[in-house]
């Protein structure tokens, strides 16, 4: 009996030192993701794993990273955190992966922070827009993004908005969740930092089938123009209320109206202005277009309208070529060095140019800054750049 | 004024939704004592498939009656693997998790197949509201409590002047005594959930133009609907339509003039104090269990 436990107890000593050691030495050649593969956000997971797979077809085409055949592997957390934090968990530890990008939620981004830093992987976020998914007060802090960060997009849908209001009146309409939460004080700042107040702001649910009470509440204190927070789905009914109620204001709103409004809401969705950081619509730079093409051919896509959260596949694109980027600049799948390389990257992206990719100050670990963030417009059921559409 | 009638009649429309619901879980309760919690995903198949028929060329009339026969028979096999297995027991509660399981089964496998965003289902009645005593109101809004109240009248001649229909209300009335007359009660209930499937799947369509139909759509809608059949009194069609219509004008006054954030607590507040005072609904008759 004693030898037996004593063996049991020696087999399980060496397992944990022999994992141990393999996190502590090198990891694997892979990225991992963490995103919506089924669920309402499915399309989500969908962009990121496009934009993903077509950068590491490049990479391994080009040769690899430090000899090696780079591997991109996809769980499914449906949006769900718990299922988020398993499967950092599982990229980190069963995979072993060197570095993971970020999925659609706020609310499993949000909660990824923890295991992230207990496993000490790096973390580039693709879409998922909190500020404090970001900037969450850890030194070291492994939470990077090639997104935009809501703080810098509250700031710049204000700056919109205030251009298209005489009175600067701006109204908020933004959903109950952690990610409207989140943003409704980084509006709030957006607009004192001008000297301003909301007018108005309401909330509203998943599901819910009409803002009539919110949006005559909204109209009544004088808004002009209308900032939404949301998805399409109650973007379509913001729209469809304003009709009922016989109002027009000005509508800006963050990128998780860039899936399918035109479609639900037809014409009532024209020039409704939308955040983003990148657009496959209209005419492409021969890049971008080679990209679009293959996208055609590897994922079926039919039409450039059938790119869902286009801005994530751009996103996801740019942050798997920093990884692979910072990992040469390692030379080694070292985790802490290859975080150290991470603020060595330069390079010439989809959506921007990053120079560097980040910074070490907290605010810099987002790359794309506001600058590189595009105004589109919803227009005849397309989302196209604003210079493209008949709307101002 | 106008704020007030925009209110009612908004909240006529969302109770109108809850309202169809409803009528479907008092169809099957009152026949098998048990109900499919999955109720609110047959308006989501109705809805769907739809526009999958639609998608492959069909007419609209057609691919509506194609979405709610195949509503019906979805009704008449979860009657029969979810229902009929655990429920022919004394206080068995199996059905309970059986339907919940197939419902989330069949959200899945529509996110899959169908796409995880919301479509429109196109209907005339969505292009532009009519304007009542100044407020605006879509007139599909409108067609859907009316449908409500239209469906329940002909519930209640159904089950007043068919045989079918008596041989329903006797086994609601008391399953074994109508079973020792003759009445085949296993068949009865499985035209039950048929019926209340093909309700479900007519609901949906009847509902998707405005609210989207998406793998999803029926959640809230099946809780709500729940809620709303067991505040009305489930054995009551009248009742669960009152109350469907009450619920969704009282959610658009809280909405409107206390808060959205305030409305799921105030709505679920309500359902508590009436079932506190009236443990059958407000229009449920008591039943009598003899043991």
């Amino acid at each position: 009996m004693i030898t037996r436990t004593v063996i049991a107890g020696a087999i399980t000593a060496a397992l944990a030192l022999q994992g141990g050691a393999s996190i502590a030495d090198e990891a694997n050649a892979c990225i991992g993701n963490s995103g919506p593969v089924t669920g309402p956000a499915a399309f989500g997971g969908k962009a990121i794993r496009m934009g993903a797979e077509l950068a590491v077809e490049d990479i391994n085409a080009a040769g690899g990273v430090l000899g090696q055949e780079l591997e991109f592997i996809q769980y499914d957390d449906a949006g769900a955190p718990p299922r988020g934090v398993d499967n950092v968990r599982r990229i980190g530890l069963a995979d072993n992966c060197v570095a993971m990008i970020g999925g659609y939620h706020s609310t499993v981004a949000l909660a990824q922070r923890d295991p992230i830093h207990e496993i000490g992987m790096p973390y580039v976020g693709t879409i998922a827009a909190n500020t404090k998914v970001i900037e969450n007060g850890r030194d070291p802090n492994y939470m990077f993004r090639v997104s935009a960060k809501d703080r810098w997009v509250t700031k710049f849908l204000v700056a919109e908005g205030m251009q298209r209001s005489a009175n600067n009146a701006i109204g908020i309409m933004y959903e109950n969740t952690g990610w409207g939460k989140g943003a409704y004080p980084d509006l709030q700042n957006a607009l004192r930092e001008q000297g301003l107040e909301e007018v108005g702001a309401e909330t509203f649910n998943w599901e819910d089938t009409d803002m009539t009470p919110q949006l005559i509440r909204l109209r009544d204190a004088g808004a002009e123009v209308l900032i939404m927070w949301g998805l399409d789905r109650e973007g379509n009914q913001i729209l469809r209320s304003l009709q009922k109620i016989g109002w027009s204001p000005q509508v800006i709103g963050a990128w998780g109206f860039a899936g399918n409004l035109g479609e639900l809401a037809g014409e009532l969705a024209n020039c409704a202005l939308i955040m983003q950081t990148y657009s496959w619509m209209g005419e492409l730079e021969p890049s971008a277009q080679a990209l679009y093409d293959r996208m055609q051919e590897d994922f079926g896509i039919g039409s450039q309208e059938e790119i869902r959260m286009g801005s994530g596949v751009a996103n996801a694109y740019d942050a798997v070529h920093i990884i692979a980027k910072a990992i040469e600049i390692a030379g080694s799948f070292d985790r802490a060095k290859v975080y150290d390389a991470l603020f060595e990257v330069e390079h010439e992206g989809l959506v921007t140019s990053y120079s560097p990719a980040f910074e070490r100050t907290e605010e810099r670990h987002d790359a794309i800054l506001p600058e590189a963030y595009k105004l589109t417009a919803w227009y005849d059921g397309k989302l196209l750049p604003l210079d493209q559409t008949p709307c101002e | 004024m106008s704020e007030v009638v925009q209110y009612f009649l908004a909240g006529l429309g969302i109770g109108g939704i809850y309202a169809l619901v409803a009528i479907g879980f008092h169809i099957m309760w009152s026949s098998a004592k048990a109900v499919n919690f999955a109720h609110g995903d047959t308006l989501m198949l109705g809805a769907v498939l739809t526009i999958v028929f639609l998608d492959f060329g069909l007419p609209i009339a057609i691919a509506i009656a194609l979405a709610i026969l195949v509503g019906m028979l979805f009704g008449v096999v979860l009657e029969r693997v979810a229902i009929r297995p655990f429920a022919t027991q004394a206080r068995s509660i199996g059905w309970m998790l059986t339907t919940i399981a197939i419902g989330i089964m069949l959200e899945s496998y529509t996110t899959i197949s169908f796409g995880a965003f919301a479509r429109p289902l196109p209907s005339p009645l969505v292009e532009n509201p009519v304007i009542i005593l100044g407020a605006g109101i879509y007139p599909q809004e409108l067609l859907i409590p009316i449908a409500a109240i239209a469906i329940v009248a002909v519930l209640h001649v159904f089950q007043r002047r068919t045989q079918l229909g008596r041989a329903m209300r006797a086994v609601a009335y008391n399953r074994e005594a109508a079973g020792i007359v003759g009445i085949n009660v296993t068949g009865i209930a499985m035209i039950s959930f048929a019926m209340a499937s093909a309700l479900g799947g007519l609901s949906g369509i009847l509902v998707a133009p405005v609210i989207q139909a998406s793998a999803t759509m029926g959640l809230l809608l099946g809780i709500k609907g729940f809620a709303v059949a067991i505040i009305g009194g489930i054995t009551s069609a009248p009742g669960v339509v009152i109350a469907g219509l009450l619920y969704g004008v009282i959610e658009k006054f809280v909405d409107g003039y206390i808060s959205t954030a305030a409305r799921e607590a105030v709505g679920f507040s309500i359902v508590i104090l009436v079932l506190m005072i009236w443990p059958q609904g407000l229009f449920g008759r008591k039943e009598i269990v003899k043991v």
